[in-house]
């Protein structure tokens, strides 16, 4: 459905890399979200993939379509951050044309199809209303309804809840999933990694315009190595035991954590455990936050960048010690 | 075509919301009230008589009446190529600018329509809001006029068809300007420049006689070729109205054709712009 081949954008005749070489395959029915920091790419990213922005190298293409083609946007709909409609038009008049700009011809569709998405953003009541009057909760909730007019395959939603309160965020992701259940394709990009992790199926992390990572937000939170046993042990030789069979060991609170090769090596310590007598109440594989996943993934990249760089100038260095 | 239909009628709605549109069309009515309540013509067996504005005689007529509709005729034209090209740049330029604002492009072009037709959609609206304007004035004023005299002189119609045209050539430079800065200020200067300049354009032979060097005479040839040529249509639609022969239709489709190029140019730009 989407599928970017080392896509990359310069700014500033090559003093600014908003994208390197990004390369993304998005498959339908699911939900994607675009994870980075402040300056990462994320929107320049959805920006050439809408036409609005044009790559400087590489390819993307939506549907099998080149983005450039006005068609590639035909089954794909929009919510930009920080969207600016026209203040002069009511909310029901911004559908009315956002509907007659994706294809809707008929006027009863288009009148069908807007009361349906007002009243499933609860923007009813507020459809005669021109939209200057409207606060930054409702604009979006109007934003997200001309998003799925023409009802699209695709949809590109960036920073869809902000400004949004709770109740409203709630509703939101529900009808996020409603979409997915649907067999809608979403891409999300979002700073709010909680409403990420609780939606999407699978993310990518972009960060300084390079791609770090695409996995599933299961691959991302779960991990084959970690595991954590809820089991009382007191017996500080039979810990010592353990410490020894597996790559390493913590305790906290009644439970066990410990990082093992395979499972093979988590039987092995299961089994000196109920040697002991020691009555196991669960095993479960340590689940981290995605929060805590993108953070580990940034710092790494972080720290990747500072060797590269240290590497550099001692290479640099060097030759000018040679030289 | 739905869709640049779409575009247009939104920027009609647009310019009726600014209340650019508006304002052009009260003195337009304005001005049709005056010629329909304030003039009285007083023919007798199809000769002019006499001519009351607002109930005084200005004095004792002599000329015929065909001339009188004529003088009235060519009166509104020119005001409507001055004053009325001055009103219409001013209530237009800022709409392709607006379109360009940050928040608002990037909604429009993630739409499945292409930046041309975006661009003539955007264009012809403003035309729309243009030519509604100067033919209401127009017809209006030869309506007025011709069923109070009798005298139904059809050439000043053209002169609307006219003003239109030169309007569009003038606005395609300005949907440029605009593309390229996105500032409706320059817009206007510009299309005012334009303007200002034809007549010295014109008349460049006379400013040859005081430059030495030929590379002066090179650019203001350069710029009479390259700038629409607005004074010499100003003087094809007095032309027109009062029925007097055109000499050389060439600035009308000089004019047309820099008109194309600069829109070319501006649909290129366009193009290549990131948002």
């Amino acid at each position: 459905m989407i599928v970017t081949r080392d896509l990359s954008r310069q700014f500033n005749r090559g003093r600014v890399k908003a994208l390197r070489e990004v390369s993304i395959t998005v498959n339908p029915g699911q939900i994607f979200g675009l994870l980075g920091p402040n300056g990462a790419g994320k929107t320049t990213f959805i920006k050439i993939l809408l036409g609005i922005l044009h790559a400087s190298s590489g390819q993307a293409t939506l549907f099998d379509y080149p983005v450039s083609s006005p068609s590639a946007r035909e089954k794909v709909g929009y919510l930009p951050e920080n969207h600016r409609f026209p203040e002069f038009l009511t909310g029901a008049a911004v559908l009315d044309f956002s509907a007659r700009l994706s294809g809707m011809q008929n006027k009863q569709d288009r009148t069908d199809r807007a009361e349906k998405l007002l009243k499933c953003v609860n923007m009813w009541e507020w459809r005669s209303t021109k939209i200057k009057k409207y606060s930054k909760g409702m604009l979006q909730r109007l934003g997200l309804a001309q998003s799925m007019l023409h009802d699209p395959e695709l949809i590109f939603l960036d920073e869809p809840t902000d400004g949004v309160d709770p109740i409203g965020r709630k509703e939101i992701r529900d009808l996020l999933l409603e979409l997915k259940a649907q067999g809608k394709t979403i891409f999300l990009n979002s700073h709010l990694l909680s409403e990420v992790e609780m939606i999407c199926d699978e993310v990518a992390i972009l960060h300084k315009g390079k791609l770090l990572r695409q996995s599933t937000v299961r691959e991302l939170t779960t991990s084959d190595q970690r595991f954590q046993i809820h089991a009382d042990i007191k017996n500080e030789h039979l810990l010592e035991r353990i410490r020894q069979s597996s790559n390493a060991l913590q305790t906290a609170n009644g439970f066990l954590e410990v990082v093992v090769s395979n499972v093979v090596q988590l039987n092995s310590i299961i089994d000196m455990l109920r040697s002991e007598q020691i009555l196991i109440q669960s095993i479960q594989p340590y689940r981290q936050s995605l929060e805590d996943s993108f953070v580990q993934t940034i710092q790494g990249a972080g720290a990747a960048d500072f060797n590269e760089l240290l590497s550099n100038q001692t290479a640099t260095a060097s030759e000018a010690h040679n030289g | 075509m739905a869709k640049i239909w779409a575009v247009c009628f939104y920027t009609f709605r647009e310019s009726l919301a600014r209340k650019t549109f508006v304002t052009f069309f009260i003195i337009s009515s304005i001005t049709l009230a005056l010629f329909l309540f304030a003039l009285n013509v007083d023919i007798v067996d199809g000769a002019l008589r006499g001519i009351a504005v607002f109930g005084n005689e200005p004095g004792r007529i002599n000329f015929n009446l065909g001339e009188f509709v004529r003088t009235i005729e060519t009166g509104i034209a020119t005001a409507l190529f001055t004053g009325g090209l001055f009103l219409s740049i001013f209530a237009t330029a800022s709409l392709v600018p607006n379109m360009l604002q940050k928040g608002h492009v990037d909604w429009l072009l993630s739409k499945p329509i292409s930046r041309t037709n975006l661009l003539i959609g955007r264009f012809a609206g403003a035309l729309a809001i243009v030519s509604f304007n100067v033919f209401y004035l127009i017809l209006g004023t030869w309506l007025i006029l011709s069923i109070k005299t009798g005298v139904w002189h059809v050439p000043f119609l053209i002169s609307g068809v006219l003003i239109v045209v030169i309007f569009a050539v003038l606005y395609a430079f300005m949907v440029l300007l605009g593309i390229l800065v996105q500032n409706s200020a320059v817009a206007i200067m510009g299309a005012y420049l334009v303007i200002f300049f034809s007549p010295w354009l014109y008349q460049r032979d006379r400013i040859y006689a005081l430059l030495s060097e030929r590379i002066y005479q090179i650019l203001l040839d350069g710029l009479y070729y390259l700038t629409p040529r607005t004074f010499e249509f100003g003087e094809i639609v007095t032309r027109s109205v009062l029925g007097q022969p055109v000499m050389t239709w060439e600035p009308v489709w000089h004019s047309v054709l820099i008109g194309l190029f600069f829109f070319g140019l501006a649909i290129y730009f366009f193009h290549k712009k990131d948002f």
